[in-house]
């Protein structure tokens, strides 16, 4: 799964610092979300994790509809509870 | 006892001699009859040792009043409530369900919610953003096993849900029992929900001309004390004399529960062309003219009449200052829309004006209470039956903590 905006992740901390500030907390979900696609590109997966954790805390924060999906990603990765409707 | 005199005794103050004696005040002689009985000793209106006790004897081991079902409208809506320094937070569930919990995160204790506002999805702690449902679930822990691990063997959600507080909402008033040992609300007020059992039907309220909110320089139990009796209204009310006298009024009293005031005369308000406010439906005939005002104990004042209700949640900020809020409630959704504004107003005009009126009583009565040699005060077997309930209420509950404690 991606988002639907695509930065590097230098210019990813600077819109993640206006989403911060704005508490856009659904740009917010895009940009970690974007970032976390670029690390597990990377294969970095402890630093997708990282950043798909932050997407998955704004999501549900706001009930985004992405959030089952982050969760998904995450309990593939064994880092989160399996999502209730897959049990 | 600071403030107060090394000359007094305890015989007429309650405190002893330079020391804030409260928590020994001598309550048995508010707990006898109303003929021979004193009322509660000054201390427990100037006293931070007496005002502590209380907090926990009577307004935490009892269900205690601290905001509106209506306060929070929607679901997801959310308020906080600081009620005696606890932190609360009143919920509305997407059932539609009024929830309340202890306004704290369950990891570092953070607080959760500081100003009311909707929740979209969970409530986020602003610390390290554990996440919890509305019905107090915890939803996620993030990073609480390493920056991306988001789950750890010995954190258990399960068991990290939001602290609950128990509440009950009756005539749309969240009452809730701190100390959570209380018998359950309805065990308590069984016998006035019975009284007014007529009344339990939907309420409507309109927020933008419907509530009044007062800050009086007192102790609550002085606006509990004040609203209990209709001895003063001739006097401090001289407007009601005209179609709510003093001799229409009786006394309620029921000894260890309630008490307050009724009038068999309930004048409804009426626009020149006769037409009033909607009645609440299918009420029986004693309430065509019947009106009452009675205290749930500790804190919370209410009224029903056969067109409105109200209530008076008193919140105690301080020994000396309480913010009284209130209510008013129609009967049907149609009173509480266009067509209606300007009885409500009239009417939340009518009862702002009675409820100010009583600020210069229960403040000036706060002040008496720093008078040294007023020993509780002398009560009128006859007009004072329902404020000395009260205070035998109160002194009953400061006396049972006592003794367990």
């Amino acid at each position: 799964m991606g988002s639907d905006v695509e930065y590097s992740l230098d210019a990813l901390a600077e819109q993640l610092l206006a989403a911060h500030s704005a508490n856009d907390a659904q740009r917010l979900v895009a940009l970690y979300t974007n970032a976390a696609d670029l690390r597990e590109q990377a294969g970095d997966i402890n630093a997708a994790c990282f950043y798909l954790t932050h997407a998955f805390v704004f999501a549900l924060e706001i009930n985004a509809a992405e959030r089952r999906d982050l969760q998904i990603r995450l309990w593939r990765h064994g880092r989160e509870v399996k999502p209730e409707a897959l049990d | 006892m600071v403030g107060f005199g090394p000359h007094l005794t305890s015989e007429t103050s309650g405190l002893k001699m330079g020391v804030d004696m409260g928590a020994q005040t001598d309550i048995e002689t508010v707990m006898t009859s109303v003929n021979v009985a004193k009322g509660l000793p000054n201390a427990h209106y100037v006293s931070d040792t007496v005002f502590e006790e209380e907090k926990q004897a009577v307004l935490f081991k009892n269900w205690s009043g601290i905001g509106f079902a209506s306060d929070v409208p929607e679901a997801a809506d959310a308020m906080p409530v600081n009620f005696l320094g606890v932190p609360l937070l009143i919920v509305r569930d997407r059932d539609g369900s009024v929830n309340v919990f202890q306004n704290v995160c369950r990891h570092r204790g953070m607080t959760l919610v500081s100003e009311a506002q909707k929740i979209r999805g969970t409530i986020r702690c602003p610390y390290h953003s554990w996440c919890y449902a509305l019905n107090g679930e915890l939803k996620s822990t993030p990073h609480v096993g390493g920056p991306g691990f988001n789950t750890h063997d010995d954190i258990d959600r399960d068991e990290l849900g939001l602290f609950r507080v128990r509440s009950y909402v009756w005539h749309d008033v969240v009452f809730v029992n701190i100390s959570g040992d209380a018998p359950e609300f309805e065990d308590v007020h069984q016998d006035l929900m019975s009284r007014w059992a007529d009344f339990e039907k939907p309420m409507y309220y309109n927020a933008v001309d419907s509530g009044i909110t007062l800050d009086l320089a007192c102790n609550w139990k002085l606006a509990v004390e004040n609203y209990c009796e209709s001895y003063h209204l001739p006097w401090v009310h001289p407007g009601l004399n005209s179609y709510s006298r003093l001799e229409d009024h009786y006394n309620v009293v029921e000894l260890g529960r309630y008490s307050g005031q009724g009038s068999h005369v309930y004048t409804q308000l009426k626009r020149d062309d006769g037409s009033t406010l909607p009645d609440f439906p299918n009420l029986p005939d004693k309430w065509a003219e019947t009106g009452e005002w009675i205290t749930v104990y500790p804190n919370v004042l209410l009224g029903v009449q056969r067109d409105h209700t109200f209530a008076l949640v008193l919140e105690p900020v301080t020994k000396e200052q309480t913010i009284e809020h209130i209510k008013l409630f129609y009967a049907s959704q149609d009173a509480v829309g266009d067509v209606y504004a300007d009885m409500r107003a009239r009417n939340a005009a009518l009862w702002g004006d009675v409820f100010k009126e009583d600020i210069f009583v229960v403040e000036g009565m706060q002040k008496g209470r720093h008078a040294p040699m007023f020993d509780g005060g002398k009560f009128s077997p006859v007009m004072d039956g329902p404020t000395h309930c009260f205070h035998h209420w109160v002194a009953s509950q400061v006396s049972v903590n006592r003794t367990a404690t």
